[in-house]
């Protein structure tokens, strides 16, 4: 029986014998220049955002800022309602990330498991939501909405969410479980238990690492979107982290050290997110399909 | 174990029922299975489903967003196979499926293999972790920022033209986004950038997945990294391959947020794009009907790019698997 | 499978058909006596002069009207631009709001009747008497949604124009006088480039390139090229005067150095820090950046008029409209009322904002009662001429192209002009359908 249901262990570094030579700290250095090279963009973000205006407009962006200004976040924080803003993006991109892994799994399950027809077809059918540009959906999206009614809710965001993330999911999941073990589902089935049970108590506990690697990639994918909220969510009380960035953009004019403060605070939570959830990455994207 | 094995089952395209298979799960039983898949189709009749429909009508009309559309027939689409703009913009989408399907599918294979197998094994895993999270960052911010960002860094009097002016460059100096020959370059310097970090998480976590002995074993053979990553990396990891390649193929065809925050398809169309050219006569031009009749010939070709693509992948895991 | 395919199909089919017939929205009116909130949008920024004085004008408008709350919204401007038919066509949208003005934005909305026809409050309220002609042109429309004649769908509360923007410290450094002619402006522009400084600060991928080129047109034009071009009276010719002086003399200032060769990537955000940081010495550009200066810049600075040209690129600033969904018509018809008073005019005016019925003598500040005067001057003497990119939808991005081809030299004037004069031509058709 090959199929895991702990993670990997962490692997002991290999002996010392392998230590050798200084190739091993060439790589290191170059990879990690590499990794500095991507910081850039960000450290200028850092540079920017406690810069006052005058500053920003006399030294431009390049400058060391003489002054430590931190109003640009104080009104960031205040003119935008960051808190709401930060719980409607939560509850959207939270939303999204469950309900799209749990629809993704539901779909997989039919596919993968149960085999049923023309599942390649399916498969290529859910993708579609995947690939159609999102463009081409706003106006329909938006008489859709208005006439059931969910126009200006966060519900329209989440479902409409939920679709266009579980394409990916669904073709993921079902090629991961074409690889499932019959064995351990012809045990479970010995022992009685019917299709849901069989999905709850045997699928989806192998599946977890992959699942949560799929939580993660909606979430920071659905945080991101701008064009759809842009479109759905005209209430200032609806509205997303990205929609509130944008409105520090003028007809003319733009406000670069408080956009940069907004953007820098806009971020943080979905590195955290990202940070406190990148051991769950390391699992393995098909984990459940090990060996 | 057998690494064949989970590469060539790994797509759903690849597993055309046996009658082993057939037989093991009765047809009644497997009627069942057609309920799970019902949320899913109802919210994907009611989101895309219902709105494809919209869109390929709407293309048949001439409408600018608000009142009556007015039936026009294939108008819009006599006019698109004119339309240079258009027929341009797919040149720089060859351009970007390099930029965010080629190079980082190439780069990250080789990055998250020197970050496991070196990093992660000479060094400390979390060492490895860092770099990782550091590679992945881009992903997380939102493009309308990362586009300021990198007009500050590209602009002529930018970081980038100072940099090059410190290292005795200077003579290289450009406004990079401003000359039509620099600009798309540019841009894809960018995607890159953005783009690099999926494939890094995604290889690395199926590296997690590859049996840590095939390695040991290489490596007690004397294979160095070069033989292991060839030998054993890319076939376990192919499945992911495939995966990363596709979806970012998909996102290249469509791409459009960074476009619009950077160049906005300028200067002189250099960097414009299907889905930005449907975007600014959606919403610029308000001339809904055309824009869908673009839409719709977008998605068709995405389609059949992303067919094929299927296709390939699972013919190729049949050979695997040596049908 | 079958039977699936074809209940998909059913829904979808089903699902579009309501979404179609949903597509013709509007409604009447309901009585709103009774209204007790008032939504009211806008996206002017906190501190700018519109800002400060429509801040003050909900507050007046509180204290007249008490019991009825207030429910004022910041909204993203590219929200706004990019969606104001599909929210003004659904309930969720506002009682008030701003919206721009011009042929593509209150222009087709009122056409398609989504916007209320304010010409009765006009005349009760006096609204037609504070503003002068050339304001009023982007306050009506006709039944096609062009700009100049019909209903009043908008009323406008400040102006903007194209105006130079000058470093006086450097003009002083360089020995350079303020320039009253367009000869004088040459020969000022050529001192600097002896110098070694670009005069003129430029940003190619924005806006300020097509207003230079249209202010360099406007100074060989008259009323009747600006009613061609911006109405539609009669055909314009773009392989003529003016706009073919317009991108001669353009591309002739990028050859002799006024204009940076390397300035067809910056945005107008870059040009304008440029000038605040005392780099440029001149910039052409509008009114929108005189509070920005003014907060920001440390060098001493000031304005004057683009030299020589009696037309000027400038219009009314946006417009307040009142959505025909509107559930508060009469409170929006008496906050519109307020902001047109001399109080919060006269506050716009010492913001350094541009009022379009304030009186300049009482404008504090000399700087700000200067560029007061200037817009009075023009607007009195019918020299706005809107925008270049105004007369069609999507026009701007053709001119950034344009303008970008002619900074970096990829293009001569005349291919430049055959560029933008098929996309005119093509939607001028699509408007007035000849």
């Amino acid at each position: 029986m090959a199929v895991t249901l702990t993670p990997v262990p962490v692997r002991r570094p290999v002996p010392d014998r392998h230590h050798r030579g200084v190739s091993r700290w060439v790589v290191l250095v170059l990879v990690t220049l590499g990794a500095l090279v991507m910081l850039v963009p960000f450290a200028f973000m850092l540079l920017n955002a406690f810069k006052s205006p005058g500053d920003y407009s006399s030294g431009g962006p390049l400058s060391w800022p003489t002054e430590f200004y931190s109003k640009g976040l104080r009104t960031y924080w205040t003119e935008v309602n960051f808190p709401l803003k930060l719980w409607n993006s939560a509850l959207i991109a939270g939303s999204v990330a469950v309900l799209g892994v749990v629809v993704s799994l539901l779909n997989a399950y039919a596919l993968g498991i149960g085999r049923v027809r023309g599942r390649l077809w399916i498969v290529g059918l859910f993708l579609l939501a995947n690939m159609l540009p999102q463009e081409a959906l706003i106006y329909p999206l938006y008489y859709v909405a208005k006439e059931v009614g969910l126009y200006n809710t966060r519900l329209a965001v989440i479902i409409i969410f939920t679709v266009i993330q579980s394409a990916f999911g669904t073709y993921l999941l079902a090629s991961v479980l074409g690889t499932f073990p019959r064995s351990l589902l012809e045990a479970a089935a010995l022992d009685g238990a019917g299709k849901w049970t069989v999905l709850w108590r045997v699928v989806f506990p192998n599946l977890r690492p992959t699942l949560a690697v799929l939580l993660i990639f909606f979430f920071i994918w659905t945080w991101n979107e701008f064009l759809i909220p842009l479109v759905m969510l005209i209430d200032n009380q609806t509205q997303t982290i990205p929609v509130a960035l944008a409105s520090l953009q003028g007809d003319r004019l733009m406000d670069a050290p408080t956009t940069n403060a907004g953007a820098l605070i806009s971020l943080v939570p979905a590195i955290l997110f990202f940070l406190i959830f990148q051991r769950t990455l390391a699992r393995g994207i098909t984990a459940g399909a090990e060996k | 174990m057998a690494a064949s094995e989970t590469v060539a089952a790994t797509s759903p395209t690849a597993t055309t029922p046996t009658p082993r298979e057939t037989r093991r799960a009765p047809r009644g039983r497997k009627a069942a299975y057609w309920l799970y898949l019902l949320p899913g189709a109802v919210l994907f009749v009611l989101v895309i489903g219902a709105p494809l429909v919209g869109t390929v009508y709407l293309s048949l009309t001439k409408w600018s967003g608000i009142g009556d559309p007015t039936f026009v027939g294939f108008d819009n689409y006599q006019r698109l196979l004119d339309d240079d703009v258009f027929w341009a913009s797919f040149r720089n989408t060859v351009a970007m499926i390099v930029a965010m399907v080629v190079v980082p599918t190439v780069l990250g294979l080789l990055l998250a293999s020197v970050l496991f197998d070196v990093i992660g094994r000479r060094f400390k895993p979390r060492t490895a972790a860092a770099l990782r999270a550091a590679f992945y960052l881009p992903q997380v911010l939102p493009v309308v920022v990362a586009g300021i960002v990198w007009g500050w860094i590209l602009r002529p009097d930018g970081a980038f033209n100072s940099l090059l002016d410190a290292v005795g460059l200077g003579a290289l100096r450009h406004d990079w986004l401003g000359d039509p020959g620099t600009a798309l370059p540019a841009v894809m310097a960018v995607m890159i950038w953005v783009q690099i970090g999926y494939p890094v998480v995604v290889f690395m976590a199926a590296l997690q997945r590859v049996d840590p002995e095939l390695y040991e074993a290489a490596e007690v053979d004397g294979a160095n990294w070069l033989h292991r990553f060839r030998a054993i990396t890319l076939p376990q990891i192919r499945p992911e391959t495939f995966v990363v390649a596709l979806t970012c193929t998909i996102a290249a065809l469509k791409v459009f947020g960074p476009i619009f925050a950077l160049t906005r398809g300028g200067p002189e169309n250099a960097t414009n794009v299907p889905s930005y050219f449907a975007y600014y006569t959606f919403f610029k031009k308000l001339q809904v009907g055309y824009g869908s009749a673009i839409s719709t010939v977008l998605t068709l070709i995405i389609v059949v790019v992303a067919g094929v693509f299927i296709w390939m992948q699972a013919r190729s895991e049949r050979r695997d698997r040596g049908f | 499978m079958q039977r699936f395919r074809r209940i998909v199909a059913a829904i979808a089919l089903a699902a579009t058909a309501t979404t179609t017939v949903a597509a013709c929205g509007g409604g009447e009116s309901e009585d709103d006596t009774g209204a007790k909130t008032l939504k009211l949008w806008h996206y002017e920024s906190e501190n700018s002069a519109m800002g400060v004085g429509w801040n003050r004008a909900i507050e007046i408008f509180k204290a007249e009207h008490p019991g009825v709350e207030v429910r004022f919204e910041r909204k993203a401007f590219e929200q706004i631009q990019q969606n104001a038919g599909m929210i003004i066509n659904s309930s969720e949208g506002p009682d008030i709001m701003e919206y721009n003005k011009g042929n593509a934005t209150a222009g087709l909305l009122s056409s398609q009747g989504l916007l209320t026809d304010l010409s009765a409050e006009a005349d009760k309220r006096g609204w037609a008497g504070k503003l002068s002609p050339s304001l009023q042109t982007t306050a009506r429309y006709s039944d096609k949604g062009v700009m100049g004649s019909g209903k009043w769908f908008g009323v406008p509360n400040y102006g903007e124009y194209v105006t130079v923007y000058y470093n006086k410290d450097l003009f002083e450094r360089n020995g350079v006088k303020v320039p009253t002619s367009m000869a004088e402006m040459t020969a000022a522009m050529d001192t600097f480039v002896g110098k070694g400084v670009t005069p003129l600060g430029m940003a190619g991928a924005e806006y300020p390139a097509g207003q230079l080129f249209y202010q360099l047109a406007l100074s060989k034009a008259d009323r009747q090229f600006v009613d061609n071009y911006q109405l539609y009276k009669n055909p314009v010719d773009f392989t003529a005067d003016p706009l073919k002086y317009g991108a001669d003399t353009f591309a002739e200032w990028v050859r002799k150095g006024y204009v940076a060769k390397n300035s067809a990537s910056l945005k107008a955000e870059d040009m304008g820090t440029a000038f605040i940081a005392g780099k440029t010495p001149m910039i052409v550009s509008g009114s929108w950046w005189y509070g920005r200066f003014k907060t920001e810049m440390k060098a001493n600075w000031d304005t004057f008029l683009f030299p020589g040209n009696t037309l000027n690129a400038g219009s009314s600033g946006n417009i307040w409209v009142v959505p025909e969904n509107s559930k508060a018509k009469s409170l929006a018809y008496d906050f519109i009322d307020i902001t047109l008073r001399p109080e919060i005019q006269d506050l716009i005016g010492n913001n350094g904002g541009v009022p379009v019925a304030a009186d300049a003598s009482k404008i504090s500040d000399p700087k700000d009662r200067k560029l007061i005067e200037d817009f009075n001057t023009v607007s009195k003497s019918d020299g706005l001429a809107f925008y270049p990119d105004w007369p069609v939808p999507g026009y701007y991005d053709v001119l950034v192209g344009g303008f970008q081809a002619l900074i970096n030299g990829s293009k001569s004037p005349d291919q430049v002009l055959d560029t933008i004069a098929k996309p005119y031509a093509d939607g001028v058709k699509e408007i007035t359908g000849k």
